[in-house]
């Protein structure tokens, strides 16, 4: 079993929101919704300020509790590791989009839920998902961590890492690598 | 200050969840209502010691109401689910982590306890409504059976009222579910309510005398388990702390949850102190039957009782998706 | 009935054998009926969506568009594609596209359209077109014109007998920077510019919002110098997304960048941090321009810009330290004032000092390639009697005409009377600031035309509008790549045009039929002529249609090196630091400063610019792209806003100077900007209602632009002297 990751270099993310929208057309998300996003975070005071872009979606976690509080298995671990929605187990309870710390789920207007696949149907043909493929700012990098040549697992070794709501438990395989600038005067 | 603009957020979970509506919370009421129900009339039912003669149930109508409730409120359920037509798969597997699955189980396990119980406890007499001959005949059969009958019951009742509190504290994302003290906040309340609902319905002086009393403790515990609730997340990390806000907000937004939580703490105790005054008029032991003034009093007092559990149920389901675990 | 151990067990035993059969067999079951799924097709063509023009590769199946991807051939997009790329699905399948030629039967520009044939509107327009002709000349008929279908109606117009024509790009955008470059080095900057990004070790952006302005291999390269460390230095008035990538925000007093500049060419030249041996050999005038900027010291420039002295010198030796490796990018959209070439000069000049152009981190040189030009057709145009009037009198305006000049002497008559307007490919009512001359021009017009994919603001004022397929569905000229190397894109259609829409190619050849000029259409189909084209200059077009795009490597020669020295296309043969063209033209040949108004108390300067997820106007209405922003918002400092008592996300209105009120806005509350200035992203609140999810969402700033300055050496527009105050709604 391979183990896919994610890792997001903060600093090159231009916020062009391709990714948002790529995802979108790659996967049939239906209107309104999205499986993924970029949040523009500024902080301080004109004119000391300090912007973040970074993107999140959902992290597949090694601990997911969507996976745990699903009643009929329809979120499962696949077996490439990926956290996946079986779409004609799901009855729309929508536990698992309580479950979820990071917002990645969404109820689809067919009723059942929905989130990011990492792109499942191209991982199989040896592609990245579509958002890692169209990233301007080759910010998302993709990649299996267990193969200690990867871009990603190199990224991981050389540079600090975190996670999003680290605390949560839930161990995310989406990492941000982060070295932050300070603007102003 | 801190500016933040998102490009692609689900309207459902931004910028505060909207998962679960009214229709969760009236299954939440009309569930622990049933627990209630089954456990308090399995205490009626079983206090009275095992009789030679065959017994007569003291709780009749109880079993067969909290059954009708459970299956309306089980209809709240599957109103919102998103997709009805899978709800088969559930059945196909049980998931020991997932409380949803536990109550996919365990919701019909109830109801089937329930209905073997209204066999059991329909008097001779009025075995003849059941209509079906098979029916009669299990009837008859279970009716020697009811005291291990009412145990299940008890089981199934406790079970139910508390499992809703385990599932809603399963959820890490959502703070103010996400504790210890939920699932027994839910447990009392629906005790609580069964109770009430009993004193309601009871046609016989003494039971509902009985359960004035009982109700009384489980007010008590109840306003005493809320309070503890509210410490406990007080006390907590930070989005514990942000979690309870609505409650204590005076702004418009949140301020309904302010109202909510003082009407909990005005219904409640304005309920206890009429069953107190009640109580206080038999100090000296209980005559036979209550006057009309009397009965309306209790009846109130339970209506209060019940306004209160739903108000807290709305109140925690609305309140908890409004903080997350997440910053923003 | 009791139930005993062993009926348990049997009942136990059979719920879980039919839960574990009942699984597979379920699964089964839902399986029957499933159609099997169609291959897909993956055809290249380029992309519209913006004019950056990148690559890009169509997944269809059965009929249908269900993804865009970048072509990694194409170095423009470089197998990616932004958000406007992916969104061109939603151009495609818009519900509110135009699907039939339409004929208005109301009064002018009162948009009361009946659905037409092609006959019947093409007839209506050569017909009014040959009336005009008779009355008042050929000449009298004008394009207005944007995108590649400019190239068959320039050449249709042309053939008619007129020479006038302008591009809203020149006066509009980028006229002044390609002056400025032309005027200094020889050459346009280009497009795409030449600019060597990921190989700079300090990148200058004044006033360029790369990141939020989304050119695809441009914001690549940006971050690409952001990955490898180099030195941002961002001059904004508004804390930008390049700002947040900065390690210097200046956030600049609006008008005052050529202080900066000059201020800049100041420090460097005092501190002898210029390339010497590069300014010696390459460059001319370099002791003019010492003496030039002798008065612009930093302490000068601070007053002016409030820039701090130390800041301007600081930021000037990193860019002296850090030679020739630095790029000032020379901007795109540079219409902001009356001084725009000077600014851009003070831009060159500095480059040139770095020894910037033609060297790692700098400028590029052009590809070394050339291909003789194939026209539409071999016939001569006809001779035009009237003189031309789209270049109006500026000594240096380019080949692409001045809108506003075609609307001056629409409005004037002068020095003839101006009858038909036709726009193709642009939306006059978005793109030219004064809309209030504009609707007073087209008043005047025995014709006016529209040619355009979607139903815009301008689009629905015209007389006939007839619909072009979009970019997805046609046929459009070759383009000629200048980037590193020198490559050649097609586009092709990726499906068959929907509804009764035409490619422009199709539409210019109908129209020239019923005009009598069949001659200047020789060929039958638009891909006849691209095999010609391909015959001619050697390229397979079999291989180009399959690939996408063909590229020349060994053309690629972007620095200077012994043996590619650089040719300067100046009158000097150098690069002229001090331009004597512009002297005898009676302008600074050196810039100078020039001090703009500022905005009276209690008004904030309207600045504008672009949101990653649109192309102006173009786009506010692709429901793919509109989901991801519905409407613009009004930035205002958080100070000020604090003052004014006003809320975060509440509407506001934005009254200018002249009085005009826009439409209703959000604020958006923020520290990202100075308080004098108030930021819209243009091309909002589309007033056609045939747009019906643009229409009237947020605000124009192009309606708030109601006086503009003018470039007097190249005719190019400043779009920034507007100052506007807030309303509470109304």
């Amino acid at each position: 079993m391979p183990r896919y990751v994610m890792v997001i270099d903060v600093e090159r993310c231009i916020g062009c929101m391709a990714c948002v929208i790529a995802c979108k057309k790659e996967n049939n998300v239906a209107d309104g919704y999205f499986r993924t996003r970029v949040v523009e975070e500024v902080r301080g005071e004109f004119p000391y300020l300090r912007m973040e872009l970074r993107s999140e979606l959902c992290n597949h976690c090694e601990i997911a509790p969507c996976i745990d509080a699903c009643p009929t298995r329809a979120s499962h671990r696949a077996k490439d590791g990926t956290v996946q929605i079986e779409k004609k187990k799901c009855i729309g309870c929508k536990a698992c989009i309580l479950a979820c710390p990071y917002d990645a789920r969404y109820s689809t207007p067919e009723g059942v839920a929905d989130k990011c696949t990492f792109c499942d149907h191209r991982l199989k043909e040896g592609k990245n998902p579509a958002c890692v493929e169209t990233c301007l700012g080759h910010s998302r990098i993709f990649g299996d961590l267990d193969d200690p040549n990867s871009e990603v697992s190199q990224l991981i070794k050389k540079y600090d890492a975190s996670v999003r709501l680290e605390f949560a438990g839930t161990r995310p395989r989406v990492f941000y690598i982060n070295k932050k600038f300070a603007g102003g005067l | 200050m801190i500016e933040l603009s998102i490009t692609g957020t689900n309207a459902i979970t931004y910028p505060y969840l909207k998962v679960w509506d009214w229709r969760i919370v009236i299954y939440l009421f009309l569930g622990g209502l049933s627990a209630g129900m089954l456990v308090m009339c399995s205490i009626a039912n079983l206090r009275i010691p095992k009789q030679p003669v065959e017994e007569l149930a003291q709780c009749v109508r109880a079993p067969f109401i909290a059954f009708i409730v459970l299956a309306v409120g089980a209809q709240f359920i599957i109103l919102d689910l998103g997709s009805p037509f899978n709800l088969y798969w559930g059945y196909l597997t049980f998931q020991p982590l997932s409380l949803m699955s536990w109550g996919t189980w365990g919701v019909p396990a109830v109801l089937l306890a329930n209905g073997l119980y209204i066999l059991a406890v329909i008097p001779k007499e009025q075995r003849h409504r059941l209509r079906f001959p098979f029916l009669i005949k299990i009837s008859e059969k279970l009716a020697p059976k009811m005291r291990p009958i009412a145990k299940l019951n008890f089981a199934m009742g406790i079970f139910l009222g508390i499992y809703t509190g385990v599932l809603l504290s399963s959820f890490a994302a959502i703070p103010l579910w996400n504790n210890a003290t939920l699932p027994i906040l839910f447990l009392v309340s629906a005790l609580s309510s069964g109770a009430a609902m009993i004193v309601i319905i009871a046609k016989k002086a003494e039971i509902k005398f009985l359960f004035t009393k009982i109700d009384i403790w489980l007010i008590v515990a109840e306003l005493v388990v809320i309070a503890l609730f509210f410490y406990g997340l007080y006390t907590s990390t930070a989005p514990y702390k942000k979690a309870i806000e609505p409650f204590f907000s005076l702004t418009d937004e949140h301020f309904i949850f302010t109202i909510a939580l003082i009407a909990i703490f005005l219904l409640l105790p304005l309920a206890l102190r009429i069953k107190l005054g009640e109580l206080k008029e038999y100090e000296d032991g209980f005559h036979g039957e209550f006057t009309k003034s009397q009965i309306f009093r209790m009846n109130f007092a339970a209506l209060l009782v019940l306004a209160g559990t739903l108000i807290l149920r709305a109140a925690i389901v609305y309140a908890g998706q409004l903080t997350k675990l997440s910053f923003y | 009935m009791s139930i005993t151990r062993r009926d348990f067990l049997k009942i136990a035993a059979v719920t879980g054998g039919v839960a574990a059969v009942g699984t597979p067999v379920v699964n089964s079951v839902l399986a029957l009926g499933k159609k099997p799924v169609s291959l897909p097709q993956y055809v290249p063509t380029t992309c519209e969506m913006c004019f950056w023009r990148c690559g890009v590769i169509a997944k269809v199946i059965d009929g249908k568009v269900v993804k865009l991807d970048g072509n990694p051939l194409h170095p423009n997009s470089r197998g990616k594609l932004c958000a406007r790329g992916h969104g061109g699905i939603g151009l495609l399948y818009d519900p509110d596209r135009l699907k039939t030629p339409l004929i208005n039967t109301g009064g002018r520009a009162e948009g009361k359209f009946k659905k037409a044939s092609w006959d019947e509107a093409l007839g209506y327009v050569a017909e009014k077109m040959q009336k005009i002709k008779e009355n008042y000349g050929a000449e009298s008929i004008v394009l207005l014109t944007h995108g590649t279908i400019s190239t068959y109606f320039i050449h249709l117009l042309q053939a008619f007998g007129s020479p006038n024509f302008a591009f809203p790009s020149f006066a509009l955008c980028r006229g002044a920077r390609d002056t400025a470059f032309e005027i200094t080095f020889g050459e346009a900057v280009g497009n795409p510019e030449r600019v060597d990004i990921q190989n700079s070790k300090v990148v200058v952006l004044i006033g360029s919002h790369l990141g939020e302005n989304a050119h695809n291999s441009q914001c690549q390269e940006f971050a690409e110098a952001v990955g490898k460390g180099a030195t941002i230095i961002v001059v904004d008035p508004r804390f930008s997304t390049a700002a947040g990538k900065a390690k210097y925000w200046l956030p600049i007093k609006p008008a005052t960048d050529l202080a900066l500049l000059l201020a800049w060419i100041n420090v460097i030249i005092n501190e002898g941090l210029y390339d010497k041996e590069y300014v010696a050999k390459y460059t001319v005038g370099f002791n003019e321009v010492a003496s030039a900027v002798k008065e612009y010291t930093p302490e000068w420039a601070e007053k002016e810009t409030d820039i701090p002295a130390s800041l301007i010198i600081e930021t000037a030796r990193v860019m002296g330290k850090n030679k020739p490796h630095v790029l000032i990018h020379p901007g795109r959209h540079t219409s902001w004032y009356s001084d725009n070439v000077q600014r851009v000069r003070a831009v060159a000049i500095l480059t040139a000092l770095l020894g910037a152009y033609g060297r790692p981190g700098g400028i590029y040189l052009y590809p070394k390639k050339k291909l003789e030009p194939v026209f539409l057709s071999e016939k001569d145009y006809p001779d035009h009697q009237k003189p031309e009037i789209h270049k109006g009198n500026y000594p240096f305006a380019g080949e692409e005409g001045i809108t506003h000049a075609i609307v001056r002497a629409t409005l004037t008559e002068e020095p003839y009377p101006i009858k038909g307007w036709f726009t193709t490919g642009i939306n006059i009512i978005k793109a030219m600031p004064n809309q209030k001359d504009t609707l007073k021009a087209i008043q005047k017009l025995d014709l006016l035309v529209a040619v355009d994919m979607m139903p815009y603001d301008g689009v629905v004022l015209a007389d006939v509008v007839l619909p072009e397929c979009t970019y997805l569905e046609r046929h459009d000229d070759l383009f000629t790549v200048k980037e590193r190397a020198f490559g050649i894109s097609i586009r092709q259609p990726v499906v068959q045009p929907m509804y009764d829409t035409k490619p422009g190619w199709w539409i210019a050849k109908e129209l020239g039929k019923r005009l009598g000029l069949e001659d200047y259409f020789p060929w039958n189909t638009f891909e006849d002529f691209l095999k010609m084209k391909c015959e001619t200059w050697g390229i397979d077009y079999s291989e180009l249609a399959k690939k996408g795009y063909i590229s020349f490597p060994e053309s690629e020669k972007p620095y200077i090196t012994a043996d590619n020295e650089p040719k300067f296309k100046t009158p000097s043969g150098k690069i002229e630091l001090y331009s004597k063209e512009l002297k005898e033209k009676g302008f600074d040949p050196v810039p100078k400063y020039t001090k703009h108004e500022q905005p009276p108390e209690g008004w904030f300067r309207l600045i504008y610019g672009r949101a990653p997820v649109h192309t102006f106007s173009r786009t506010t209405n692709n429901p793919s792209l509109w989901e991801l922003m519905e409407e613009n918002t009004a930035w205002v400092n958080a100070k000020v806003a604090k003052r004014m008592g006003l809320k975060n996300g509440e509407y506001i209105v934005l009254i200018n100077q002249d009085g005009v009120k826009s439409n209703k806005v959000r604020i958006k509350i923020t520290e990202r900007i100075r308080p004098d200035c108030l930021y819209l992203v243009h091309g909002f609140s589309s007033t056609s209602k045939l747009l019906r999810k643009a229409y009237l969402r947020g605000a124009d700033d192009q309606q708030l632009i109601t006086r503009y300055d003018i470039d007097p050496i190249a005719g190019t527009v400043g779009m920034r002297v507007n100052f506007v105050k807030i309303a509470k709604e109304v």
